[in-house]
Parts: C-alpha cells; sequence; structure tokens
C-alpha cells in the first residue's frame, strides 16, 4: 500500500515523550499533566489550558537504575519509566496524576517522588483510588477522587477552569479524536483492510501522547485518505484481536504482523478499546459523574472485581472477535504484571473452552524489539490457525 | 542436659528426615509441662480424627495429610524456650490448634462432599483466607468460615512444601511463576477442586494484594459459577490512610451486611457486634502492654510467640471468641511477672531487631531461630503493628466506620499498600521506638509492594545507621529459597558485617531440606 502521509510524522513523534507536538503545547502556555493509566478520565486532563500525556518510555535501554531501587521483579514497564525519570526524560511535565491501580506502577511513582524526579518546583503528584467494582458506592467514589485529586488541584494550583462548561468542551474534544479513531479503525473490519494493524496502533497510540487539538486534522487527513487508499492485493494469513495489558511499544503489533497475522482489534492499555469509546453526556446530569459513570462502567482493567465485570471482560473480547472477523485471540501480559497473569491465564482458557477460539497466551518484555522468542510462538500460532483452515475446523 | 538455655545444641536433634530424633531437654518442670501440652494436642487429633467424617475428608483432601506435622510445628516453634515464654507459647498454640480443628470440623460436617449437612452449610458465611473477619462481628447464629485457612495457609505452617503441588497446579493451567505463591496455591486448591464445597454465600475481599485480588477470580470461577455459592466482592480502598476513601469503605461494610443478610435471612445484631468490638479493643490493650515491655531491656512476647498469635487474634477471631480473649489476659499476667523478675529468654541478648516484611514463618520458624542461633530479638515484625484504633462500643455510625477501617487495615495491606509512609517512613519510626539497631528486611521476591520500595530501604538504613539484613524468600515455596539458603543470607552478614560467633553454632547449618 501507498504510504499514509501522516505516518512517519507520527512515528517520529512517538520516538520522544517529550514529542514536537508536546513542546508546541507548552509553549503556548498549556500545563503539561502527566498520567500512566487509562483509569484517569482522560478529558479531565484536557481542560482548557492544560493537555494530557500518557506516559512512555520510547528507546527504552538499560534500566539498571529502576532495577536497583525496584528490583528485578517488577514490570519494565515501571522500570522503565523511572529509569527515565531519574534521567531527566519528564521534566517537560507539569504534575503527575496516578490510581492507585496496580501496586508496581504505585511504587514506581513514589519512587518517582521520592527521589525528587520532577525538577519543576511547582510540580506535584496526586494519588488516586479507583473503584473495584462498578456500582453505585463506586462511582461516588470515582467522582469524588476526580474532584479531589485532578479538578481540585489543576484549579488551585494552575488557575484551571474547571466548570462544567470546561468539562463538557474538554469531552466535545476527546469524542472528536474516538469518532475518528474509530471511523478509521472500522477499515479493519473489512477482507482486505486498507489500513494495516501496525499503522493504526501508530495513530492511535499518538492520540494519548499528544494534544488531541493538534492531532484532529492529521487523524481527518488521514480520515479521508482511506477512503481511496488501494488496500495490498495479499491476504493476511490469520485475522487476531490483540488482547492485555500495557502495550505502547511499536514493535509489538509490528512483529505479530511480520508474521503473517493481522491485528484487526486492539484491545489493550494504549489501544482504542475501550479507550477510544465516545463519552456520550446528556445535560439532566453533571458531566463529571457521566463521564466517571462511564469510564466505570467501559473499563476493561484486571482490578475490577465483581463478577458481571470479570465475565464481561471475557464477553468483550469475544465480541470484538465477532465483530472485526477474527480467526484467534493473542492474551499478552507484560512479564511480572500480577493482574494480567491471571487476567491472561483465565482469559485464555475461558475463550478458548467456552467461545472456541485459538487463543495464542504470551507474556513479553516492555520493549518487544526483535525478540525471536516472541515471534516463534506468534508464527506458530498463525500456522495452527492455518492448518485449522485447511483442515475445515471451526475457528 | 541441663534445665538452663544452651544446655545442649539444638542443631544436634535435626536427622535427614521429617522428623527430629528427640525431644528437647528443658529440666525436669519445663519437660514435664512441655510434654502435657504435646499430650493434649495429640488429644486434640485424636477427637478431630476419630469422626467417620473427618477420616474420610483424610482421604477426599490432599492437604489434609499436612496434618499429621501438627506436633512437629508446636515444637519447632518452640525450641529453646523455657519458663514464661514456654508457657506463653503453649497457651497460644493450644488455644489455635483447637480453633483450627472446630474450623476443619465445622467444614466437613458442612462440606457437600463429606458430612452434607445442609442446615450447617446454610449458616456458614465463607471468607477469605486474607481477610478480616470483622464483618461477621455481628452475625452469631453464622459461622463464618475460610476454606484457604486449612488448606493452605496452616498447612505451609506444618510442612514446608505443603504448597508445592498446588502452585504446579496453577502453573499448568498457565498462571507464570512470578506470581506471589499464596494466591497462587490458593488458586491451584481451586482449580484442582480440593476446597470443601459448602456456605450460604462468600465475601471475598481485594486483600491483600494484586495477586490475592486476581486470585479470587479463580476461585469465584468455581465458587459462584459452578458451585452456586453467591459471592460478594467487598472492595477495600488501597489508600486507606485517606480521609477521602473512608466513605466508599464504609458502603461497602453496609452494602456487605446486607448481602449476607440476604443470603442467609439472618439478622444482624448490634448487641453481638459490641461485645465483640469489647473483646477487639481489651485484645489490642493486651497487645500494647506487650509491645511497651519490647521497647524495655525486657521483652516478654516476641518472635513467634508474638506474629503467630497476632495474625489469628487480630484477623481471624476479631472479638468473636471469648477464648482468645482469656487467652490474652493469661499472656499479659505470664509476661508482666516475669517483666518484674526481669526474665530474659536467652543468656545474652545481641542485637535488637525489628522484622520487616511479610509473614516469617511459613515454611520455616525464621524468628526462634534468629533468637537461638545469633542472639537476635524478633522485638516485633510488620504484621504485628496493626491498628491499634479503639472501637466504638456504643455508636453504630461509627461502627460501621470501624470494620471499614479494620478491614482496609488487615494484617499486611495496612503496611504494604496506603502508601509508602507505611511501610517505609514508620519502620524508622519503630527503629527508634524499640532501640532497635537491625533491621530483617524479609524481603518476598515475589510481593511486587515490598520489593518495589527495596532501593529506599537500602539509602533510608544506611542514612539512618541502622543494619540492614536483606533475607530473600519465596513465602511458600522452598524450592526457590531453601531454609539453608534464608540461614545462610544470615549468617552470612552476622559473620561477614557484624563479625561474630554464633551463640548456638548447631544451628548454623541445618540438615532440615527434608523435614516437615
Amino acid at each position: 500500500m501507498k504510504d499514509l502521509k501522516h505516518l512517519y510524522e507520527l512515528e517520529r513523534l512517538l520516538e520522544d515523550a517529550n514529542n514536537d507536538l508536546v513542546r508546541k503545547a507548552r509553549s503556548e502556555g498549556r500545563k503539561c499533566v502527566a498520567t500512566v493509566c487509562e483509569n484517569v478520565p482522560e478529558p479531565l486532563l484536557n481542560l482548557p489550558g492544560t493537555f494530557s500525556v500518557r506516559l512512555r518510555a520510547p528507546r527504552t535501554g538499560s534500566m539498571e537504575m529502576a532495577t536497583y531501587y525496584m528490583t528485578s521483579f517488577l514490570c519494565e514497564y515501571t522500570r522503565a519509566l523511572l529509569e527515565r525519570a531519574m534521567e531527566g526524560g519528564y521534566n517537560f511535565t507539569d504534575c503527575l496524576i496516578t490510581p492507585d491501580g496496580c501496586t508496581m506502577l504505585n511504587r514506581c511513582i513514589e519512587n518517582m517522588e521520592l527521589l525528587h524526579t520532577m525538577e519543576k518546583p511547582d510540580f506535584f503528584y496526586e494519588y488516586m483510588e479507583i473503584p473495584m467494582k462498578n456500582d453505585e458506592n463506586g462511582l461516588n467514589l470515582y467522582t469524588l477522587q476526580c474532584r479531589n485529586h485532578v479538578l481540585t488541584p489543576l484549579h488551585e494550583r494552575f488557575g484551571i477552569d474547571v466548570s462544567d462548561g470546561a468539562i463538557r468542551q474538554a469531552v466535545a474534544e476527546h469524542n472528536r479524536v474516538c469518532q475518528l479513531i474509530r471511523a478509521i479503525g472500522e477499515y479493519r473490519k473489512e477482507d482486505h483492510p486498507c489500513i494495516t494493524g501496525y499503522e493504526f496502533h501508530i495513530l492511535t497510540m499518538a492520540t494519548y501522547v499528544a494534544p488531541k487539538n493538534m492531532l484532529i486534522p492529521v487523524l481527518e487527513e488521514t480520515l479521508e485518505e482511506l477512503k481511496t487508499r488501494e488496500p495490498d492485493t495479499k491476504k493476511y494469513r490469520a485475522r487476531v484481536v490483540l488482547v492485555g495489558s500495557e502495550v505502547d511499544d511499536v514493535d509489538v503489533v509490528k512483529l505479530i504482523e511480520d508474521c503473517g497475522a493481522y491485528v484487526c482489534a486492539d484491545r489493550f492499555c494504549y489501544g482504542s478499546f475501550p479507550g477510544r469509546d465516545e463519552i456520550i453526556l446528556t445535560e439532566d446530569e453533571d458531566a463529571l459523574t457521566q463521564i466517571c459513570r462511564q469510564y466505570m462502567n467501559r473499563a476493561q482493567c484486571a482490578r475490577y472485581m465483581n463478577q458481571e465485570k470479570i465475565q464481561g471482560r471475557r464477553a468483550y473480547v469475544a465480541k470484538l472477535a465477532e465483530d472485526y472477523h477474527a480467526d484467534g485471540i493473542i492474551y499478552e501480559q507484560m512479564k511480572f504484571c500480577d493482574p494480567w497473569a491471571y487476567e491472561r491465564t483465565v482469559g485464555t482458557q475461558v475463550l478458548r473452552d467456552e467461545y472456541h477460539y485459538p487463543v495464542l497466551s504470551v507474556d513479553r518484555p516492555y520493549a518487544v524489539g526483535h525478540s525471536g522468542q516472541l515471534r516463534t510462538r506468534v508464527q506458530a500460532f498463525v500456522e495452527s490457525i492455518e492448518i485449522k483452515k485447511i483442515q475445515g475446523g471451526g475457528k | 542436659m541441663g534445665k538452663e538455655w544452651g544446655s545442649e545444641p539444638l542443631g544436634s536433634f535435626y536427622t535427614t528426615g521429617k522428623v527430629r530424633n528427640r525431644r528437647e531437654w528443658r529440666g525436669f518442670k519445663d519437660t514435664f509441662y512441655d510434654y502435657t501440652r504435646w499430650l493434649h494436642i495429640m488429644g486434640i487429633l485424636s477427637k478431630f480424627i476419630v469422626k467417620p467424617r473427618n477420616i474420610k475428608a483424610f482421604f477426599r483432601y490432599r492437604w489434609m495429610a499436612n496434618y499429621l506435622a501438627a506436633p512437629m510445628m508446636v515444637d519447632r516453634h518452640t525450641q529453646g524456650l523455657r519458663g514464661p515464654q514456654l508457657r506463653i507459647a503453649h497457651t497460644e498454640f493450644d488455644l489455635v490448634m483447637a480453633d483450627v480443628a472446630k474450623l476443619l470440623d465445622n467444614l466437613f460436617k458442612a462440606d457437600r462432599r463429606i458430612g452434607n449437612d445442609k442446615k450447617l452449610s446454610d449458616k456458614v458465611v465463607l471468607m477469605d483466607e486474607n481477610e478480616m473477619t470483622a464483618v461477621m462481628m455481628g452475625f452469631p447464629t453464622l459461622k463464618g468460615l475460610s476454606r484457604e485457612t486449612p488448606a493452605v495457609y496452616v498447612s505451609v505452617l506444618l510442612n514446608q512444601y505443603a504448597a508445592c503441588h498446588y502452585i504446579d497446579v496453577a502453573q499448568e493451567y498457565g498462571l507464570p511463576g512470578d506470581v506471589c505463591p499464596m494466591p497462587e496455591a490458593e488458586a491451584g486448591v481451586s482449580i484442582d477442586d480440593d476446597f470443601p464445597i459448602l456456605g450460604a454465600c462468600a465475601v471475598q475481599c481485594n486483600t491483600t494484594c494484586d495477586g490475592s485480588l486476581m486470585g479470587n477470580s479463580v476461585i469465584s470461577k468455581r465458587l459462584e459459577l459452578e458451585d452456586g455459592v453467591p459471592c460478594f466482592q467487598l472492595a477495600a480502598p488501597l489508600r486507606h490512610q485517606e480521609e477521602d476513601v473512608q466513605e466508599y469503605a464504609a458502603q461497602e461494610i453496609r452494602n456487605c451486611i446486607k448481602f449476607i443478610e440476604e443470603q442467609t435471612g439472618e439478622k444482624w445484631d448490634w448487641d453481638a457486634y459490641f461485645t465483640c468490638a469489647g473483646r477487639v479493643n481489651e485484645s489490642t490493650r493486651h497487645r500494647l502492654e506487650w509491645l511497651e515491655m519490647n521497647k524495655t531491656d525486657y521483652p516478654q512476647v516476641f518472635g513467634s510467640n508474638l506474629a503467630l498469635y497476632t495474625e489469628t487474634n487480630y484477623m481471624a477471631i476479631c472479638g468473636k471468641d471469648p477464648d482468645f480473649l482469656a487467652a490474652d489476659r493469661k499472656i499479659t499476667a505470664l509476661a508482666e511477672k516475669a517483666y518484674k523478675e526481669k526474665h530474659k529468654v536467652l543468656p545474652e541478648y545481641r542485637h535488637r531487631a525489628i522484622i520487616w516484611g511479610v509473614q516469617s514463618h511459613f515454611y520455616f520458624d525464621f524468628l526462634i531461630w534468629l533468637q537461638n542461633c545469633w542472639g537476635i530479638l524478633p522485638l516485633t515484625d510488620m504484621l504485628s503493628m496493626v491498628s491499634t484504633k479503639v472501637l466504638s462500643e456504643d455508636d453504630k455510625e461509627q461502627a460501621i466506620y470501624d470494620m471499614a477501617w479494620l478491614t482496609e487495615n488487615m494484617i499486611m495491606r495496612n503496611r504494604t499498600h496506603g502508601g509508602y509512609r507505611v511501610l517505609l517512613d514508620e519502620l524508622w519510626e519503630f527503629c527508634e521506638e524499640f532501640r532497635a539497631d537491625t533491621v530483617i528486611l524479609w524481603e518476598h521476591m515475589s510481593c511486587k509492594a515490598l520489593t518495589g520500595m527495596h532501593g529506599q530501604f537500602e539509602e533510608k538504613a544506611r542514612e539512618k545507621g541502622i543494619h540492614l539484613i536483606w533475607v530473600t524468600h519465596d513465602l511458600f515455596d522452598p524450592r526457590v529459597i531453601s531454609r539453608q539458603a534464608i540461614r545462610d543470607q544470615v549468617n552470612r552478614y552476622m559473620r561477614t558485617v557484624f563479625r561474630e560467633e554464633p551463640l548456638d553454632p548447631s544451628l548454623e547449618i541445618l540438615t532440615d531440606e527434608q523435614s516437615w
């Protein structure tokens, strides 16, 4: 296929946490709000005068110092973040708002705080409690936490307008990004898709790490471009849904697609499901409560512990596989991630036994690079799907 | 052989087999007393096993075989003890043994596969192992029983290899080997279908960690979806020190009580609750008194005697059993008398230590070994530094918040969660209070909450001039780090940094690889 016009530019953007668009927004006087987890509602961090950046550590090399502070038993994402913070790689941010989502992320941020890694004098950290069940009690907690740990500090420290009107304005911008990503993602349903899973991953990921308003024209242009883009004639050997924990390494999807698979749907942190679902607001309730309710109900985070949510997560993956015509599912987790270790294990069994999908279950390092092990696993999985097809088996 | 400590080398009793070659001679009076307690435990076991349903359970559940090692476990945790400490230990073990026997008896009586007593089963609320049982304080007619406690938790105290089979089962199912082996083993029991099936309902809690929270999803998959036992997931906030999570925690307690009422048809009884709250308060006062003594030159209730008992009393009993209060009073009386007499456990106290980390006694009698081998006094441990908040004994609204607070502050999670201050900063405050010169950092390699602060512990200890001895272990799995590998970590530090010789050299290297 002909290269997408903005792909190279976005690939370059993702090579640095403090990327061109972030620098541009900061030069306009906007405050950069860093976060590390999808459980912090994004629109609240993108109010007029602020923009959010989900932290990642592209081009991670050595993690020696972070390993000293947190040992080699903590997941590499958290160690890579801490290492980058110690190197001064996040000094462009103005505050860090984090949920006590998983223990390792929490410890990572606490180490950042204890080691005084952020150099701005008015820099502050906020730690949020996020509900573990989607019920009324959880909603009350969520709204209170967002008010106390996001809105109030942003208003008091930076004078940000946190009114209902400002939040609705942020939601409108957020929704525009979501609409565009979803519309682009729809092309992945086609037999001969005119966008690769890798390209889609680059587009989606950019929306998490750069000011949204600056990406909207890029996404609009890309959507227009796709309408006339000629797909490759070659058919992929297998279509897969990629499910799991945090994937911000551009090489993961690339590696899978290099093995002949097509990543037709992305259900992982930094993916578009459910992160790029629109937030539907009505006028009969304040925006904050509505945002929290929708974040809570749609969340596919493994830490939600009620049975409805647990079963719902597997049904959600199965539905994605059905909607996007997947032949199989790849469940991945980052090595040493406790929540996804369990979720991947049980999810794999359930999707195989109850939904009858072929499932590849893998753990992986933070930066995949050219991992031979992972490549071999994916190649074998693709072949097994092909053999099933040849033998006329079911899914 | 004499009645004094050190009259015979304690390491000489070890063989290469499962049991030791003979009992320790502690002088006539203490040996006779110790023997009567051994007989008492054998009596508890005999009374338990004569019931046909318990014999059936013995052959049905793989983990039951571990209970053959119960007397040996008590012997392990009373090594070298004399006088008041021996009596304190046995007061505790007598009660804990009887409590576990009662728990097993009830489990098997109501178990659909064994006793199948439907009437009893309908009065049972299954509780997590690592869960405060505060929500059961107002249900005197119901039984809050934990299946994980006898299957996994107690089993690993009895037999060092008890959890290995279930860890393997979980890993064959697909779980990686780097998660905490405690919830992994519990999940393994469930996958192996080796839990008794009973109960009107179950209350699961997100204590103590991500692994524990997620392990519950494996257990509830079988329990709720296959066995048809409705489960309530009690979500205790992680940032439990913050004011703005307390209402959420309180509402979870209200919802949980409502769930239990609906499932069992029983009503919450405030009188019963306040009676239990009174007992918890008195137990707290006793514990505080013991800790105060431990700050002096004459500690009396410390090491295993403090750690094992506090866990049971604080978390599992939570004021529901008056026998534990009677034991508290007896222990305090023994300790006060010994304190007045300036009684010392060992001829020489070399180091005053705080043991920081998760449970330090699962597959190893670490605390008693520390004192006997090296003269290191384990003054207190992380899991004994639990809430000392006084519960309201008459205010119903406050009581809900008290139960929420207790649930949030379950042993271990009150330190491993709630922000770094409760894990890191308070340790140094305790060092000062207890005048400790040493911290044994009992680092559970799979506990991400603890290892995530590794560098901070090291730097702060250096800054404060406190000896920090890293002791890495894998909590439930001696195949990863054996007992001797644990001992070696301490031995190395004592010889190279402190340049000391052991008090009892026979304990430095032991042949207990195969021992229970």
